[in-house]
């Protein structure tokens, strides 16, 4: 109640918001919307049935007063909050809602959002029940039913934000929703976007006081920031994202026999993780601002990481032991295979991305140790995409994936054999390993139930599967690095995005103190 | 008269333009020719046809230029390169800018020698002749050194080299105060009488023309309009544009008055 | 005097640069760290020694650098020498023109997409230069093909011509010496253009790859600023600059000013 007051107060100021994106969005359409820019705006804009707290994780009412999961997670019915209106004075009612999925449902739409609401047995159906209640009925039992629909803009007009500006390439203007129905929210009057690409810069303008937040930083600006204005810089913990390294083992892959070879003995990619240090990434490359990994699960996903995985110990006498025992041997400082094949192959990773770089040179000297000799090429996003994806062109890859929802279920689009970012064997007709066969079980299983400990059990034995096989090397989970300005109050950065701003309307700004800088 | 050394019939045309019509001249052996005309009348269009470098001025020459026995116009590129220089000798209008200026003098002399010659000769009964220091410390030194008055005569020196049999001096004192001049044109005076040298002088200035020269050919709008001995042009000359260049020739001050009108007629 | 300080000191950064040096050892114990007696300009955000990194950079990116400058303004002398003096002109013109206008970004991902991934970092740096060599020759083909035109027509060419200088005599003996300024300050201007390029080629996996250090990687670590209170950062672009700077004193003679 305390807090009501003071936000009452300073409300009254008005004032302000700035921060950069590093992209122009890439459509303004709600439904449309995959890249992070579109994300944050639409994030503000639009209003949602239910909204996931990023400070808490749990899903909390929005433009859905309340919801009711049927018990075997098939159906789900919204009660709608009253008296809410668009900008042009129209009430919204249940009929908005239902208009928004039947479009998010058109075929010809191609949403990229719709795939969620979609399964083999077809789709959701969405239908109004009176003028305030709606009910979506799935196909099958879905797990975690809630926390979808954080992902759908319902109309637009119903978040907190107006877009006022749009300068392509320069900037965006929101302003005040005067009929945001969380009223009298929110307490900034405007927020000025500008897209800046350059990271240096961003930083450079932040201490200028030009803008007031920085959703992510590396690790290295990160630091120099703590030390130079310290307080601004906020570590919020642990995020779900992860930093790990796969070997090619696709049959067409065109890479040479005995490398595809070494690649899918599980003796060597256990050995190769084994003399990885991870502990030295986290230390080194991130300052200290990641966890090791033991999987694609987070430790701090306390919901579904599966209790008592530790992170590979980096052993260099066990590696050696393990490709001593696979047939490898060491001669004058070099590994050979049986055939004699001098161990040697390229990791790929994206360019500009220092942080990746400097990870991969750890990791070649590492292996070095080991006499395998590593070869870092840098390319392009676009032409490493295509050939994780498309040619198959390389031998190793390092990457990372951005993870916003704990669920196992967001992680289906890589663990299963079948989808086309699966990474080290991409769109498989039928599973060419038992293992992954068992992988895509499981994760099937987990999503057609609402049961948490069936499912639980379910991606627990996935987690395992991937430590005893080790595809993709996990090498560390990064912990989510923001900027935050004394200029603004309110500010509860988060390891979710939005990090900074995902409760934009609840914060303020006071206006530059005279001097300060 | 002598033998005709040179003696040439030509048209020429830049670009469709003529500007020489059927010009016709005569260099007889061992003789100094004036050449007259205003700037821009084509006189160094004839110069350059004669040494056969007009097409890199982008000129087209027809007619005759008989040398000796040769038709210059339809001889082979490699025969007129041995000409030139050899035989026939080139005195610039501005001498600074005729020197190259990153190479010292002594390599360039000896580069003119060696395009016709090989080995190296003394250079000292050369560079005397033409009145320049025969020191090796002058030979090392750079054109930017040089006054203008040096420069020329370091260009005749050279023109001179190989002992051609015709000198063409195109505007060769144009460019040089008043006792410079006198003090070339007696240098070509002297080439002249002790080595039988002919010399086709080119100039604007009658005044300079008339104090070296045998015969004068008046150029007036891409024709020779009158061609004689020195004397019987300024005393009787016969074209009306023959007429208005001796007018134009200073008269010495013969009282005070006047001699504003002469220094302005000078410049 | 000062030719012979230049010279003195060529000849000392070329003789460190073929000293031993470890520069892909990681003490990961002190990573960022400022000068000392074990690290004399510190270590890098991986903890390699920069000294070492310099010298070893040093070798790859004055060699190189230099031999594509090299080759690029030889065959700017001899295309844009030949475009001047009017053969094959407006062939020349034109090529210089396509080259100069092509989207170099997308043909080098091309030729990257075309190379083996599994290539060791020296034969990378030395493909790359070669193309920075063999692709750089429009920009001061131009430069020079003007100058040859203007000299062509200059007093002093004619006059040597009236003497009957042979063709190839004109152009060694008379053209060159002139065209000499011109092309070697476009080699100075090359040289530091082809170190920094080689660093942003380093992005399209072209270019020096690690761990091997080229002044281009260590100039790249100043991007981000954070030069205040670390002055040491600043080693190889000094280093950079005092080697064009001595190479143009060794090479500038009196007699090349136009």
């Amino acid at each position: 109640m305390r807090l009501l007051l003071f936000t009452f107060a300073t409300a009254l100021l008005g004032g302000e918001l700035r921060f950069a994106l590093h992209q122009e969005p890439k459509t303004t359409d709600p439904l449309l919307m995959a890249d992070e820019s579109a994300e944050a705006i639409g994030y503000l804009t639009d209003g949602v049935l239910i909204r996931i707290n990023r400070l808490t994780q749990r899903p909390e009412a929005d433009l859905a007063m309340s919801w009711k999961v049927a018990k075997d997670g098939t159906k789900i019915t919204f009660q709608l909050r009253q008296g809410v209106k668009f900008p042009d004075g129209s009430a919204f009612t249940a009929e908005d809602v239902v208009k928004t999925f039947h479009r998010l449902l058109d075929p010809t739409l191609h949403s990229p959002i719709a795939d969620t609401f979609k399964t083999e047995k077809g789709s959701v159906k969405v239908s109004a029940q009176g003028p305030f209640a709606v009910v979506a009925e799935f196909p099958a039992p879905t797990a975690s039913i809630e926390s979808i629909f954080d992902q759908v803009a319902i109309g637009s007009g119903l978040g907190p934000f107006l877009v006022a500006e749009r300068k392509s390439g320069v900037s965006i203007v929101l302003k005040k929703n005067p009929s945001y129905w969380k009223k009298p929210l929110p307490l900034v009057d405007t927020i000025r976007i500008d897209i800046e690409q350059n990271r240096d810069i961003e930083l450079v303008r932040f201490r200028r006081g030009e803008i007031h937040l920085i959703d992510k930083l590396t690790p290295d600006l990160y630091e120099r920031l703590a030390q130079d204005a310290p307080g601004t810089a906020v570590d919020a913990g642990p995020t779900l994202d992860s930093e790990f390294l796969w070997f090619n083992q696709a049959k067409r892959a065109p890479i040479p026999e005995p490398t595809k070879e070494w690649f899918r003995s599980t003796a060597f990619r256990h050995a190769i993780s084994q003399a990885i240090q991870r502990a030295d990434l986290c230390r080194v490359v991130y300052r200290g601002h990641a966890t090791p990994a033991a999987g694609p699960v987070a430790p701090s996903n306390k919901l579904w990481f599966k209790e008592g995985m530790a992170p590979e110990a980096f052993d260099p006498a066990a590696a050696a032991r393990l490709l001593a025992g696979d047939g490898f041997r060491l001669e004058k400082g070099v590994l050979r295979d049986r055939s004699g094949n001098a161990v040697e192959f390229s990791i790929i990773t994206n360019a500009g991305n220092k942080t990746r770089e400097r990870m991969a040179v750890m990791i070649q000297e590492d292996l070095t140790k080991l006499g395998i000799k590593i070869n870092i090429v840098t390319l392009d996003f676009p032409s490493l995409l295509e050939r994780m994806t498309r040619t198959l062109n390389y031998e190793a890859c390092l990457l990372g994936l951005t993870n916003v929802n704990p669920d196992p279920s967001e992680l289906m689009n890589v663990l299963l054999s079948s989808a086309s970012n699966h990474p080290w064997n991409p769109s498989q007709k039928t599973p060419e390993t038992a293992w992954e066969a068992e992988i895509d079980r499981l994760m099937l299983a987990q999503a057609a139930t609402a049961d948490h400990r069936a499912r639980k059990k379910s991606f627990d034995r996935v987690q395992e599967i991937l430590r005893e096989q080790e595809p993709v090397v996990y090498l560390l989970h990064p912990n989510a690095l923001s900027a935050v300005s004394k200029q603004v109050t309110g500010v509860k950065p988060t390891a979710f995005f939005p990090r900074t701003f995902w409760d934009a309307e609840h914060l303020s700004t006071t206006p530059k103190p005279a001097g300060g800088g | 008269m002598t033998r005709s050394l040179l003696q040439l019939r030509i048209s020429v045309e830049y670009a469709r333009k003529r500007v020489l019509n059927d010009v016709s001249l005569e260099v007889a052996e061992g003789e100094i020719l004036g050449l007259v005309g205003r700037s821009g009348e084509g006189k160094s269009t004839i110069a350059l046809s004669i040494l056969g470098l007009l097409a890199l001025k982008g000129g087209r020459c027809e007619g005759e230029i008989l040398y000796r026995d040769w038709d210059l116009l339809k001889l082979h590129p490699r025969e007129m390169r041995r000409l030139r220089g050899k035989d026939i000798g080139l005195v610039p209008q501005s001498p600074l800018a005729a020197l190259n200026p990153n190479v010292r003098l002594g390599s360039q002399l000896k580069e003119a020698w060696r395009a016709h010659e090989r080995g190296e000769p003394d250079w000292k009964p050369l560079l005397e002749s033409v009145s320049l220091p025969a020191e090796e410390s002058f030979l090392r030194q750079y054109p930017r050194n040089l006054s203008v008055g040096l420069a020329q005569r370091f260009l005749i020196a050279m023109a001179v080299l190989h002992n051609p049999s015709l000198l063409i001096a195109d505007e060769a004192t144009s460019a040089l105060d008043t006792i410079t001049q006198a003090e070339i044109l007696g240098l070509f005076r002297r080439l002249n009488q002790s080595r039988g040298i002919a010399i086709l002088y080119i100039s604007h200035d009658l005044a300079s023309v008339a104090s070296l020269c045998h015969r004068v050919a008046i150029l007036h709008q891409g024709e020779i309009v009158e061609c004689n001995s020195v004397d019987e042009v300024f005393l009787n000359p016969q074209h009306p544009y023959t007429k208005q260049l001796i007018d134009a020739i200073p008269q010495l001050p013969t009282v005070g008055a006047s001699a504003m009108e002469s220094g302005l007629a000078r410049r | 005097m000062i030719r012979a300080l230049a010279i003195g000191f060529l000849i000392a950064v070329l003789l460190a640069a073929l000293l031993p040096a470890r520069y892909e050892k990681q003490f990961r114990d002190s990573p960022n760290a400022g000068p000392s007696r074990q690290f004399p300009l510190g270590t890098d955000d991986l903890g390699r020694d920069r000294l070492s990194r310099l010298i070893y950079g040093t070798r790859v990116s004055l060699l190189l650098a230099t031999a594509a400058a090299l080759l690029s303004c030889a065959v700017a002398a001899a295309l844009g020498g030949i475009a001047g003096l009017g053969i094959a002109d407006t062939v020349i013109v034109g090529a210089a023109d396509l080259f100069l206008s092509l989207p170099w970004l997308f043909l080098l991902l091309m030729v990257r997409a075309c190379l083996p991934l599994n290539v060791s970092p020296m034969v990378s740096v030395t493909i790359t230069f070669l193309l920075l060599g063999a692709l750089g020759w429009a920009a001061p083909a131009r430069v020079v093909r003007a100058a040859v035109r203007k000299l062509s027509v200059s007093d002093f060419m004619l006059q040597a011509r009236a003497t009957g200088c042979p063709q190839w005599r004109l152009l060694w003996r008379h053209l060159m010496p002139n065209a000499m300024p011109i092309l070697l300050a476009q080699l100075w201007i090359t040289i530091p253009a082809y170190v920094l390029a080689e660093s942003t080629l380093g992005m399209l996996g072209l270019g020096v790859m690690e761990p091997l250090p080229s002044w281009g990687n260590l100039l790249r670590e100043l991007e981000g600023g954070g030069i205040a209170g670390h002055p040491w950062l600043l080693a190889p672009v000094l280093l950079l600059a005092a080697v064009v700077g001595s190479f143009q004193a060794v090479v500038e003679r009196e007699d090349y000013s136009v």
